[in-house]
């Protein structure tokens, strides 16, 4: 899932935590990391480069057995990253949740939104669980609550691959539906999806610890974020799908969970 | 009685007590009651009048955005059910549910009225305060009602005859509240249709006595006294709540059938003794404008020029029609089982309004030509009561006593009718939407609502009458919008069933 991933870095990375983020990354499985950053035309600083990231952390990474490469674009920055994604052949884009007043639970920036709405590949995007650990050590599978956030439909299908990676956790899998408009087709639809709940619970079981299933009715994003709360999940799983008419001036039910939730995010498109 | 028992009465038993406490309020302190409805009333339009300006344009627009799109097809019943009644069978019972007592009283008055009181930006008496006369006369008798009594109908029938549950509005909210609909919420939404109705219809009935009243008086020079009017109330009380308890559900069918048939002898009777091609030009011209002016005006409350007009006529009549919509929506519902949403809204939205339009050309617009032509005092009187500018306008034809009296029975009947069937929707909504009711009930909700009629006449006549429509309408408005999201989501779950599967 991680194998090789790209992250996007700024000027004001912190070179020491951007480590720390890689190195746990590296448990989850990566082995090659494309460090790239992307030039904003019309910056009075913006040409300085980032000669820190090419000569000490590089050199650090490739000490812990990382292939690392670094590239630089420019443009548009989240069209230049989803581009860079695409061509590189990455695995997944991850993107770590800045702390803003010491929030983190707090709306992204337009360009990580942007990211998440123009990138073809996998994103994972990084809020406050799972911790990274301080001192080193790695995020153990077994210890980490996944929710997968499945409508049932072709679109959340997808993510499966890439969560069965997630070996040995503990498997949340939560269908949220509207209500049926009346209690017999309530009472049969309700049927119908405990059944493929169950099936799909057959078919993860394998893979994980444990594997739990529910159907909820309501506003998906409502009911993930609360879900993933209640559970104390760490990574919530999901595809990711074309936005509505209604998604533009409301935001999408993905933008909706990655800006309010907790748990991070692996959204699959 | 036991706790089930109490809990599958709890709308019965709430709304009975709260209107019970509205009618001791009115005998013991009116003055209380004045304020306290008045208060309530002005609160409401001087922050929401807009409101109900906006929610009437959007019922139109999403009935017919329902007729055209998609969901045109869905069949108001189950896929293999054919119509009930005969599609001209069918457009009689439209009429005679839409039209009832109103359209006699306002039919002659309310063009005259907007002719002497046109808004501050127009002069009253001149050509262009009769255009708007007649043109707004149109509007408020339009698709708007129409469209507000569609949305309740269509939202019934799809969920009691498609989806098989209980005939209540409480029922068309499953999709949001799924099981609490059996709860307080339901039951919440329930009583709020119980209270609109009562007030709309008591709204109707205090009219149509005030009218009767003024007939009698008119014809017979009886006493003007209110009592006179209390009088008629409890006289039509009585028939009414006969006809209701005892079922004589055909009697009822057959003094409306000639109720109709007299209605439209009436309105054949006054266009072939009027100016036949004045009127038709009349109907013509104002058809045109009304359609071509039909976004500005469902939106115009003349912000700068005196809202007060608007308010008055326009949010009156919305809120009428929103308080009126339970009762005509469910009964519409009913007798319009198999047919499909498009067959629905577009027959809906197009007959009843144009023979509305024609009675007022017939009726407002030989009014009007006639105040044009030097009958000087017919727009005065409607001024001063609008009730007998119908009496006073039959003077100018011949035979005016025989027509007088067939104005006063076509009334009469109108107000048992609509009494009648407004006891039964009443007893059915808060006895869960069945079919056989208890007497007690109907007992209860013809005497209430009849009491209701009695209290605003005594606290204020006409005004009170107007003001209550407009108070017990609103909450009602908000179920409206919250039909539409349920329907919405209902239909669009058709769709789902519709595709192949997965």
């Amino acid at each position: 899932m991680f194998e090789k991933t790209l992250i996007p870095v700024a000027n004001c990375e912190d070179g020491k935590e951007l480590k720390r983020v890689i190195i746990t990354l590296k448990d989850l499985g990566m082995n090659s990391v494309i460090l790239f950053h992307v030039q904003e035309g019309g910056l009075l600083f913006g040409k300085k480069g980032l000669s820190w990231l090419k000569c000490s952390l590089k050199e650090d990474l490739e000490k812990e057995g990382l292939e690392v490469e670094t590239l630089t674009g420019n443009g548009h920055t989240a069209t230049a990253i989803a581009e860079t994604a695409l061509f590189e052949n990455v695995y997944a884009v991850y993107l770590k949740a800045r702390k803003k007043w010491n929030v983190e639970t707090l709306f992204l920036g337009s360009v990580s939104r942007d990211i998440l709405r123009l990138t073809d590949v996998p994103t994972f995007v990084h809020k406050i669980r799972p911790q990274i650990p301080v001192d080193g050590g790695a995020i153990r599978h077994r210890e980490l609550v996944i929710v997968y956030a499945t409508d049932l439909e072709k679109a959340s299908y997808r993510p499966l691959p890439y969560l069965k990676e997630f070996k040995g956790a503990k498997c949340y899998i939560l269908h949220i539906r509207k209500r049926r408009a009346d209690p017999l087709s309530e009472r049969m639809w309700k049927e119908r999806v405990e059944e493929e709940l169950s099936k799909l619970e057959e078919e993860l079981r394998p893979d994980f610890g444990e594997v739990i299933s529910e159907q909820r009715v309501g506003d998906p994003a409502t009911e993930v974020l609360h879900t993933s709360e209640r559970i104390n999940a760490d990574i919530i799983v999901m595809g990711r799908k074309e936005p509505s008419f209604f998604s533009a001036p409301m935001g999408s039910t993905a933008e909706r969970i990655v800006n309010e939730s907790a748990a991070s995010i692996f959204l699959v498109p | 009685m036991n706790v089930s028992g109490f809990k599958q009465e709890l709308v019965f038993i709430i709304s009975s007590v709260v209107i019970l406490f509205f009618i001791l309020l009115g005998v013991f302190s009116p003055a209380v009651l004045d304020y306290l409805s008045s208060g309530v009333h002005s609160f409401i339009l001087d922050n929401f009048s807009w409101l109900y300006l906006i929610s009437a344009f959007f019922f139109l627009i999403f009935s017919l955005g329902l007729a055209l799109s998609k969901f045109g097809t869905i069949k108001l019943g189950r896929d293999n059910e054919k119509p009930q009644y005969s599609f001209f069978g069918w457009l009689a019972m439209l009429f005679a549910a839409g039209m009832g007592i109103g359209l006699i009283f306002w039919g002659v008055s309310e063009p005259l009225v907007h002719f002497i009181s046109p808004p501050p930006f127009l002069s009253a008496g001149t050509p262009a305060a009769a255009d708007f006369a007649m043109t707004y006369s149109f509007f408020h008798w339009g698709v708007h009602p129409w469209a507000i009594y569609t949305i309740v109908s269509i939202s019934i029938a799809y969920f009691s005859f498609r989806r098989g549950m209980p005939t209540l509005i409480s029922s068309c909210f499953y999709p949001l509240f799924g099981e609490r609909i059996y709860g307080i919420s339901g039951k919440l939404v329930d009583i709020l249709a119980v209270f609109a109705t009562i007030f709309g219809t008591a709204t109707s009935l205090g009219l149509g006595a005030l009218q009767i009243h003024s007939g009698l008086s008119h014809l017979y020079g009886i006493s003007s006294a209110i009592s006179v009017t209390v009088g008629i109330i409890i006289i039509a009380t009585a028939l009414f709540m006969a006809s209701a308890i005892i079922g004589v559900e055909k009697g009822i069918q057959t003094l409306s059938k000639i109720n109709i048939t007299l209605a439209v002898c009436l309105l054949a009777f006054i266009l072939f003794l009027g100016s036949i091609p004045e009127i038709l030009n009349l109907f013509s011209s104002t058809l045109g404008s009304y359609t071509n002016n039909i976004i500005d005006i469902s939106l115009q409350s003349y912000p700068f020029q005196g809202e007060s007009w608007s308010r008055e006529w326009t949010v009156f009549y919305w809120a009428w029609w929103i308080s009126w919509s339970p009762f005509v929506g469910i009964f519409i519902a009913q007798i319009s089982r198999g047919r499909t949403i498009r067959e629905f809204v577009l027959t809906v939205l197009t007959i009843p309004p144009l023979f509305t339009f024609f009675w007022f050309s017939v009726f407002g617009g030989s009014a009007l030509l006639l105040e044009r032509g030097g009958a000087a005092g017919l727009a005065q009187v409607a001024g001063e009561d609008a009730s007998l500018a119908l009496f006073v306008f039959l003077e100018h034809y011949p035979f005016p006593a025989l027509l007088s009296v067939i104005a006063l029975f076509l009334l009469m009947v109108f107000f048992i009718t609509s009494a009648d069937s407004a006891t039964v929707v009443l007893s059915s909504l808060t006895s869960g939407g069945g079919a056989f009711v208890k007497v007690y009930k109907k007992m209860v909700w013809g005497l209430f609502l009849s009491a209701v009629a009695i209290i605003l006449l005594l606290t204020g006549g006409l005004t009170s009458l107007q003001i209550m429509a407009v108070t017990a309408a609103f909450p009602f408005l908000f179920v409206m919008f919250l039909l539409c999201y349920n329907l919405y989501i209902g239909l669009s779950q058709e769709m789902v069933f519709k595709k192949p599967e997965k």
